[in-house]
């Protein structure tokens, strides 16, 4: 009876040491050997995800959750700060998802980055990285949280700027982390609101003294640190300039976990936002406007890397949807069900650039079904799994949100944008498959020396291919619905999702077809522009933005501080207005002064006579 | 016209004509201005005579501004002698401008 809150705690603490350790033996100067990423940290990883079953075990039996409070580590009169970790339903999920999805990726990065003579290093990163997720999961004040946020923020700035000699890669790192910092001041305000008006960080006392009162503004800042950190529209152009990292930074940081970090956050705090209708509608219309937007740009992008990051983008809308929804937990479960499908498709992503020497441009490859099939294989997998194809795990948590959005009586005009987003990933899903996979070999570099041969590269895929297939049915069959569910609807209605997908499989054939015929005589640049220049946004944003406020400035100090108010209104205004006086006086004197003093002298004359007479 | 009328305009003429026909030296000039005081003399009969008091400031405002314009000319007078070497009217047109 009293074991299980025991079993709990100790598993999920034991987890963070096991995680810890081997960060804690890098401390010590004794040379590691050359095996250290391998046999330490994955090992770590895959005993943590081992261990983190248990709990989730129990909480699938007993529905058991937990909150352990460990430590005061602040107190003044008022206001306490305690180290606390809050294993709910949602953090006693997403661990284990986690710490799977990490372990395939720690595997496949062995062979990726096998050449970096800096591997321990990265690996080292990665792991601090997934140590500061977990924490930021499992927070249960909002103090611990931010730790956690801030310590994704710093890795992922680490990571992105890997290859630091290339400077790409370095303003890409700088634009992360400053639209980081920019959602970061949404964080900071929520939390001082809630330290001036609630009096305490920790979940439980913000839930409960809360009820009352006008959450207003502390609701739009936690919406702007989740449009920071989880890239929606306005803050989004670091996701697919994080791109720059390699290949498992992306699969790790920018697919699965870090992103998902904002949304996480929002459904922490959903109980707040339940009550007010206002944050539920930016978070509607943000999320419609970003998976939409994000899935335009990625119709027309030419690096690999990049369409995947799109379609992140556009399944984190469509989550910040599900949040707007009020369904949370729809959220969480496509948050779950994400991290599977494309982590394994940034891995198959980053095999076939490895295979191809470093071969980015999907309109430099071709016929990777050849080359290496079982990449290509686990790449159509995903791609299924993404465009919600029934029965893999991306239909039961895109499909839910899809039909919860179609049986709402919110706004139209987001479920029509949404419905035309997912017909997009179909078309770049396809267009992606069609570029990479099919057709027959564009590259000019040697491809026929490699093979998948290596378990470390087709171990992972699979692993992750598993969880994509069977994902969806586990976490839904085992989890309590909250809400529930709209369970009649028409036929329209509930095969709209799937309808607008086969539509968008067809369009994009259809489209592809037409690359043989030329059909214009000219190309049509202005919509394959404004898609292949995401929107104009970071043109506009980096370049227009600084140079106004840059010459601004400079009118301000040079023109209007030092040419006008201390020149012209100052020296030279008495200049030249004196200097316009004294011409006109001096040109009406002649200087005749005997003539008129002569004159003078003969009129006092005169009078003094007349009078005097 | 009574004499002391006569007097003073008579002197205040007399002067007048002197410094409006000057022609050689600038000291001359200056002489016949300290001789236009008799103004002096005219303003302190006048509020005497006809006894308004509120125009009795007006002989002394008179003495003090000459006081100071005669001590302006003697300042012109230096400085013209030490640039052009004598007070001649004939050498100041010399650096006409």
């Amino acid at each position: 009876m009293y074991a299980t809150p025991h079993i709990l705690t100790s598993c999920l603490i034991i987890v963070l040491i096991i995680l810890v350790f081997p960060l804690l033996t890098t401390l010590s100067p004794h040379q590691r050997n050359s095996d250290w990423p391998l046999s330490q940290v994955k090992t770590s990883v895959k005993i943590a995800f081992f261990t983190s079953m248990v709990p989730l075990c129990l909480f699938l039996d007993e529905g058991a959750e937990v909150i352990v409070t460990s430590w005061t580590w602040m107190n003044t009169l008022t206001f306490d700060v305690n180290i606390s970790f809050k294993f709910d339903m949602y953090s006693i999920i997403f661990t284990p998802v986690a710490l799977y999805v990490t372990w395939s990726i720690l595997e496949f990065t062995s062979w990726y980055m096998h050449t970096d003579p800096l591997v321990n290093r990265f690996f080292k990163y990665l792991l601090t990285f997934l140590i500061a997720m977990i924490i930021l999961v499992t927070a249960n004040n909002l103090f611990q949280l931010f730790i956690g946020w801030e310590g994704v923020g710093i890795m992922s700035f680490l990571l992105i700027s890997w290859w630091y000699g290339r400077a790409d890669a370095n303003t890409a790192a700088l634009q992360a982390v400053i639209y980081n910092r920019v959602g970061d001041i949404g964080l900071i305000f929520a939390m001082a609101w809630m330290a001036m008006n609630l009096n305490s960080w920790e979940m439980q006392q913000v839930f409960l003294t809360s009820e009352d009162l006008d959450l207003t503004f502390p609701l739009i800042g936690l919406i702007i640190a989740a449009t920071g950190k989880s890239a929606q529209f306005g803050l989004h152009p670091w996701l697919p300039a994080a791109m720059e990292g390699p290949t498992p930074v992306s699969a790790l940081l920018h697919s699965s976990t870090m992103v998902v970090a904002g949304i996480f956050l929002l459904i922490r705090m959903s109980p707040l936002m339940e009550k007010n209708p206002l944050a539920l509608t930016i978070c509607l219309c943000l999320g419609a406007l970003t998976t939409v937007f994000t899935a335009t740009c990625a119709l027309t992008q030419n690096d690999i890397k990049k369409i995947v990051a799109f379609s992140t983008s556009s399944q984190l809308g469509l989550m910040m949807v599900a949040i707007g929804l009020n369904q949370p937990q729809l959220a969480f479960l496509h948050i779950c069900t994400h991290a599977f499908f494309k982590a394994m498709l940034f891995l198959c992503s980053g095999s076939i650039i490895h295979h191809l020497w470093d071969q980015q441009d999907i309109r430099m490859m071709g016929g990777a079904r050849f080359l290496c099939p079982t990449t290509t294989t686990c790449l159509g997998i995903g791609s299924l799994a993404l465009t919600g194809t029934p029965f893999l795990a991306g239909f039961f948590s895109k499909d839910a949100i899809l039909e919860a959005l179609s049986n709402s009586h919110l706004n139209a005009w987001a479920l029509i944008l949404t419905l035309i987003a997912t017909m997009f990933t179909a078309v770049y899903s396809l267009r992606l498959i069609i570029f990479v996979a099919l057709g027959n070999p564009r590259t000019p570099r040697s491809i026929f020396q490699m093979n998948e041969v290596d378990p470390a590269i087709t171990n992972p895929i699979k692993r992750l291919a598993w969880g994509s297939i069977l994902a969806g049915l586990l976490i839904t069959s085992n989890i309590i619905p909250l809400k529930t569910p709209e369970m009649t609807m028409p036929d329209e209605v509930k095969t709209a999702a799937l309808m607008v997908t086969l539509l968008g499989f067809l369009l994009a054939l259809d489209l592809g077809n037409l690359t043989g015929h030329q059909l214009k005589s000219t190309t049509q640049r202005p919509v394959h522009l404004f898609s292949n220049l995401l929107g104009f946004f970071p043109p506009i944003m980096h370049r227009l933005s600084p140079k106004l406020s840059l010459s601004f400035g400079q009118m301000v100090a040079s023109q209007m501080t030092d040419q006008t108010w201390l020149e012209k209104t100052g020296p030279k205004a008495v200049t030249s207005i004196n200097m316009s006086l004294v011409t006109t006086t001096s040109n009406a004197q002649q200087g005749l002064i005997k003539t008129y003093l002569a004159l003078f002298l003969v009129t006092i004359t005169l009078a003094t006579l007349l009078i005097s007479l | 016209m009574t004499p002391p009328h006569f007097a003073f305009s008579a002197t205040f003429i007399l002067a007048l004509t002197g410094l409006v026909f000057t022609r050689t030296h600038l000291l001359s000039a200056l002489l016949c201005l300290e001789g236009m005081m008799s103004l002096f003399v005219a303003l302190s009969l006048w509020a005497l005579q006809l006894d308004i008091t509120s125009f009795l400031a007006s002989p002394l405002l008179l003495l003090a501004f000459s006081a100071c314009e005669a001590s302006t000319g003697l300042a012109l007078l230096a400085a013209t002698a030490r640039t052009h070497g004598s007070d001649r009217l004939q050498s100041l047109n010399l650096l006409q401008c």
